[in-house]
């Protein structure tokens, strides 16, 4: 899928990102379109989730631009990317674990506002619609995220995400630590988030097989660096994408 | 502010606390009230501690700098500079939140451990400064003594300090049943979750550090008014930081209510065991006390009777 007439959703332009000697990343680009769902694989330590970190302002890239819906946001905090409609989950599920899964969809719904958040009481109906969007039963509702499988978990970070209402999910490893039954129902959640809401993907994953029906074209890095672009089927042909993988 | 049904029931057992208290000045006598004062006032601390370290997870060590900047401004305004207790109280509560902002900063890039040690040294820095700068103000090691009283006698000290805690107590009750009090703490269990749900956190814990400096200026002002004098040593003393720690997590941190129990408990306990035991050593049992109480039941003397009254209801029915 190609960038749309307005222009790309998402841009990276020759981002960088530097740890002291190590060169996490090394002049990454690409585009989002919207609508599109970009696979984002390589190797572990290929650099991956440090581009996520960047694109949500939590590291703050060495040198290179990220523009999103035609604006500059390279220095933008994270929480003012969110409202504009960036959001993220992670490698490892992060709720907020003493609060219940309607109290972290709530989090989530709340507005950035202290009078707003003092005055205007909580949609408990809208935090059960969310839960429900993601699969969650009424009961899961007042659970505990101690309480949930992982996959629940997975769940959970959707659910708070779609309460903030993005146009693009950086998922970050969300078939990790899934059965195969759990993969299946995740896979069909973002098919049909995809399809209700428009939303546009970002999607960093190992599982390459679960990853493959879900992307409409793939990036692969390896040390911080992309070594190929393409449809999935093209990458994994993809000379230099097998050695990043397997070696030579 | 929506107030649903349980919101409402809660509110007729702070009804029920109000009336009660204000009924015992015509069943205990004036040595009773006296401690009691004492625990009002640490029951303000505790709560401001509470609001701010409870629900946020900055654990301040500091809060004597703020209640100190309270006392220091309206005793050396009012004793100093004759200027009216009226107008002295809410410039001390005034200085104290701009001295919350202060606090503030050092959250702005550090937690845990290290905020706590930052501010413990912001306490041990007001403690140095009071002795050796101006201290024909300050009043020097010896502070100052004398300070106009707002009201005399037992009773009335009672009925204005119980006053104070109640509405303070009610007020940041309420703040903390609303999304407000889910989002600070969402910043303890993870400030980069809470962020990523686009949340602005520095102004969400600058909001907190301000109320939590309001309270304590509010309590440190009328404190300092009340014992009518304020010197360095007895503010900034270790002891009376960990009276306050002990306060709010002994009560039960996070629940408003909580620290009130703690603080009655405490005050109480210090006091009646004063005939038994006059020394320092007082100190040992009410902290093997609150150790104990503290590793059975971690949530607090709170959650010890919400427990008991959940219990009571089962075996009613």
């Amino acid at each position: 899928m190609t960038a749309t007439a307005t222009g790309p959703l998402l841009e990276v332009r020759d981002l960088h990102m530097t740890f002291g000697g190590i060169r996490a990343v090394q002049g990454i680009s690409f585009q989002v379109a919207e609508g599109e769902t970009l696979g984002l694989i390589g190797p572990n330590g290929a650099g991956k989730t440090t581009v996520f970190n960047m694109i949500m302002a939590e590291l703050k890239p060495t040198s290179g631009e990220i523009w999103f819906k035609g604006e500059n946001i390279t220095r933008v905090p994270t929480y003012e990317r969110v409202k504009r409609g960036i959001a993220r989950t992670y490698q490892v599920p992060q709720p907020f674990a003493e609060m219940s899964v309607g109290a972290n969809i709530r989090v989530g719904m709340a507005p950035d506002d202290i009078w707003k958040l003092v005055s205007e009481g909580a949609d408990h109906a809208a935090e059960a619609d969310i839960g429900r969007s993601v699969g969650f039963s009424g009961e899961q509702i007042d659970m505990l995220p101690s309480e949930l499988a992982m996959g629940d978990l997975r769940r959970l970070e959707m659910a708070r995400n779609v309460a903030v209402s993005p146009r693009l999910l950086l998922l970050d490893e969300v078939f990790a630590g899934l059965t195969l039954r759990e993969i299946g129902q995740i896979s069909e959640l973002l098919v049909e988030k995809k399809r209700k809401d428009g939303l546009t993907y970002i999607i960093v994953s190992h599982d390459l097989r679960a990853l493959a029906p879900l992307v409409d074209r793939v990036i692969v890095m390896s040390f911080g660096e992309v070594i190929a672009e393409g449809t999935f089927d093209d990458v994994v042909r993809d000379e230099a994408v097998r050695d990043a993988y397997l070696g030579q | 502010m929506a107030i649903d049904r349980e919101t409402l029931r809660y509110l007729g057992w702070w009804l029920a606390f109000g009336v009660l208290m204000c009924l015992l000045p015509f069943v205990v006598g004036t040595g009773t009230l006296r401690i009691l004062i004492f625990a009002h006032f640490l029951a303000m601390f505790a709560m401001s501690w509470d609001f701010l370290s409870g629900r946020t997870g900055y654990i301040s060590f500091g809060h004597p700098f703020l209640i100190g900047i309270a006392g220091y401004t309206t005793a050396i305004l009012s004793f100093r500079f004759d200027v009216p207790i009226y107008y002295s109280i809410p410039a001390a509560i005034v200085a104290t939140m701009v001295g919350g902002t202060l606090f503030f900063l050092p959250a702005l890039r550090i937690r845990g451990t290290y905020f706590a040690l930052v501010t413990l040294a912001f306490m041990e820095i007001l403690y140095q400064l009071t002795k050796v700068v101006a201290p024909k103000i300050t009043g020097g090691t010896r502070g100052i003594s004398g300070l106009e009283a707002i009201v005399t006698g037992a009773v009335n000290n009672y009925y204005l300090s119980f006053g104070i805690m109640f509405a303070i107590g009610v007020v940041l009750w309420l703040l903390i049943r609303t999304r407000l009090g889910i989002a600070l703490s969402a910043i303890r269990m993870n400030e980069e979750a809470v962020r990523s749900t686009g949340h602005n956190t520095t102004k969400l814990k600058l909001f907190a550090f301000t109320v939590s400096a309001a309270v304590s200026g509010i309590g440190g002002a009328f404190y300092v008014h009340y014992i009518g004098s304020i010197a360095p040593r007895g503010m900034f003393e270790i002891n009376f930081l960990f009276t306050i720690l002990v306060a709010a997590l002994l009560g039960g941190a996070e629940t408003i209510i909580g620290p009130i129990m703690g603080a009655y408990f405490l005050t109480v306990l210090l006091e009646y065991l004063r005939p038994v035991m006059p020394g320092m050593e007082r100190y040992l049992l009410y902290g093997g006390i609150a150790l104990v109480l503290y590793v059975v039941r971690p949530e607090g003397i709170y959650s010890i009777i919400v427990d008991a009254g959940r219990k009571v209801q089962e075996w009613r029915r």
